[in-house]
């Protein structure tokens, strides 16, 4: 069953824009999980993962089964955080934002 | 396809979901139900019965009588069940009919809706769900280590504040939105991140107080870091780090909601406070009044917002941002049917806000206020002595 359905069409598009346009690739030179990256300047970074890359991070799989994971559990894999400088370095990542996506 | 740069951009105002959030919802205090009474909960476009047993739990009902729709909300609590004001139909927290006084037999089918209900950090919650699965107890918030120890933490200040004519995912995009910290809240959000994850959405922030206005968060002697969980649609835990003046307090700050209706909430807040070591209770709890104060004016300020903006189904994002439609994906997992919940809705999402420009903007927009009202005062000095010449 749909929720928040958009009534117009380019909604769909302003969605597709948002949550998709623009990431690449990166995998984690550790584990290799893979996750898609953007970054719209210098300072800001957006990850998405999937749940197969999630389970291929140690560091989150551990996080998670720590008893007082509840808090944790949102801390960054300093891993991939390297991993997606060493992108960026290599000019794999453009940084800059388009339209404001 | 038409250049979108040139076009006038419309509001898509989207269809409202047809239906309540599946999860667990917070009532309220669980001592607040706790007075022999039954007590009325509007929620999910209805009305509950809230009641206290011989044992010490909380039942939870549909607040309506199956037999002829009798309010049970202003019935009697009659030892474990509640007894309908119409014609005494007693029924209990497992949702079946005890006991008719005046007939021969119960139907078999006097069966109710009852909602499962827990206790968590001294709060009462239920789990609803529209497709009517069993409680999932695996994904309750956590429990707050020592919140229930008075020796520890101070009581809880709790508040409710009805919201109409706002969808309760109004309250859920401030999760994502730095920028109305400045102009809602007063205060500049120096750092800002989210995480997404299962049926959890987080905030990470740093902010300090304006100078400039006072009210909300604005206090130039206010830092605070605030490290906020939604767990699943209705339910935040706040966990906030409050510098005043280098007098740091350790603040909880439970923020959730009961949709009552499609375009209203009600609002609910609770705050307690560490108790700072070497201060007396009244002191304590004189800083979570304090405390409660000003994020109760916080609420307000957003209260206003909510009541006059326009729904948007396609916001206009900026650079600057937070991830409004990653924050909205997330937040749908609890609309659809179990059985059409995609994996992003549920995949980690990580988001680095860039607040460094916004912060460069503000500080001088800040300044030039500043600068404003030492002039205005200036100005109101000189002024009385104008007026009193004027009218002589």
């Amino acid at each position: 069953m749909a929720s928040f359905v958009p009534r117009s069409p380019e909604t769909l598009e302003d969605q597709r824009l948002y949550t998709q346009a623009r990431l690449v690739e990166v995998e984690c030179l550790d584990c290799l999980a893979r996750v898609g990256v953007k970054k719209n300047s210098e300072h800001q970074t957006s990850v998405q993962w999937t749940a197969e890359a999630q389970a291929q991070c140690p560091d989150l799989v551990r996080r998670k089964a720590a008893a007082d994971g509840a808090r944790l559990v949102h801390a960054r894999c300093p891993r991939l955080a390297a991993s997606i400088e060493a992108a960026v370095a290599d000019g794999r990542i453009q940084i800059g934002a388009e339209d404001g996506y | 396809m038409a250049d979108p740069t040139t076009q006038t951009r419309t509001l898509d105002h989207g269809t409202q979901p047809e239906r309540f959030a599946r999860g667990w919802h917070c009532l309220g205090l669980a001592r607040d139900f706790k007075d022999g009474k039954p007590h009325a909960v509007e929620a999910f476009g209805g009305k509950l019965v809230v009641w206290e047993n011989t044992k010490g739990e909380l039942g939870v009902l549909d607040g309506y009588c199956r037999h002829m729709g009798g309010d049970l909300t202003q019935g009697t609590v009659k030892g474990d069940e509640v007894g309908c004001p119409f014609h005494d139909w007693r029924w209990g927290a497992d949702g079946r009919c005890k006991q008719i006084p005046y007939a021969r037999r119960v139907p078999l089918r006097a069966r109710t809706k009852a909602y499962e209900t827990v206790i968590r950090n001294d709060s009462l919650l239920i789990w609803h769900d529209p497709e009517g699965s069993k409680a999932d107890y695996d994904i309750l918030p956590p429990e707050l280590p020592d919140v229930s120890n008075r020796e520890i933490y101070t009581d809880w200040i709790w508040n409710t504040v009805p919201i109409k004519g706002s969808h309760c995912r109004e309250l859920i995009d401030n999760v994502v939105d730095m920028a109305h910290f400045y102009y809602v809240h007063f205060a500049f959000p120096t750092d800002f991140r989210n995480v997404f994850e299962d049926h959890t959405a987080t905030q990470y922030m740093a902010s300090k107080g304006r100078p400039d206005v006072a009210g909300g968060y604005g206090d130039a002697d206010m830092f605070l870091k605030s490290e906020a969980t939604y767990y699943g649609p209705a339910y935040m835990i706040n966990w906030l780090e409050v510098d005043y003046k280098g007098f740091i307090t350790e603040v909880i700050l439970i923020n959730c909601h009961i949709p009552t209706g499609p375009d209203s909430f009600l609002l609910q807040y609770g705050i307690t406070v560490k108790k700072p070591e070497g201060l007396d209770d009244k002191t304590a709890n004189f800083i979570g009044k304090k405390y409660a104060d000003m994020f109760g004016d916080g609420f307000l300020q957003d209260v206003a917002i909510w009541e006059n903006k326009a729904p948007v189904q396609n916001p206009l994002l900026c650079e600057e941002d937070g991830p409004v439609y990653q924050l909205r994906r997330w937040y749908e997992q609890f609309y659809v049917d179990v059985a059409d919940i995609e994996p992003e809705m549920r995949a980690r999402f990580e988001f680095e806000v860039d607040t460094t420009k916004a912060n460069e903007f503000w500080q001088e927009e800040v300044a030039d206020n500043l600068r404003r009202i030492e002039a205005e005062k200036e100005a109101s000095v000189v002024e009385p002595v104008e007026t009193s010449e004027g009218a002589s």
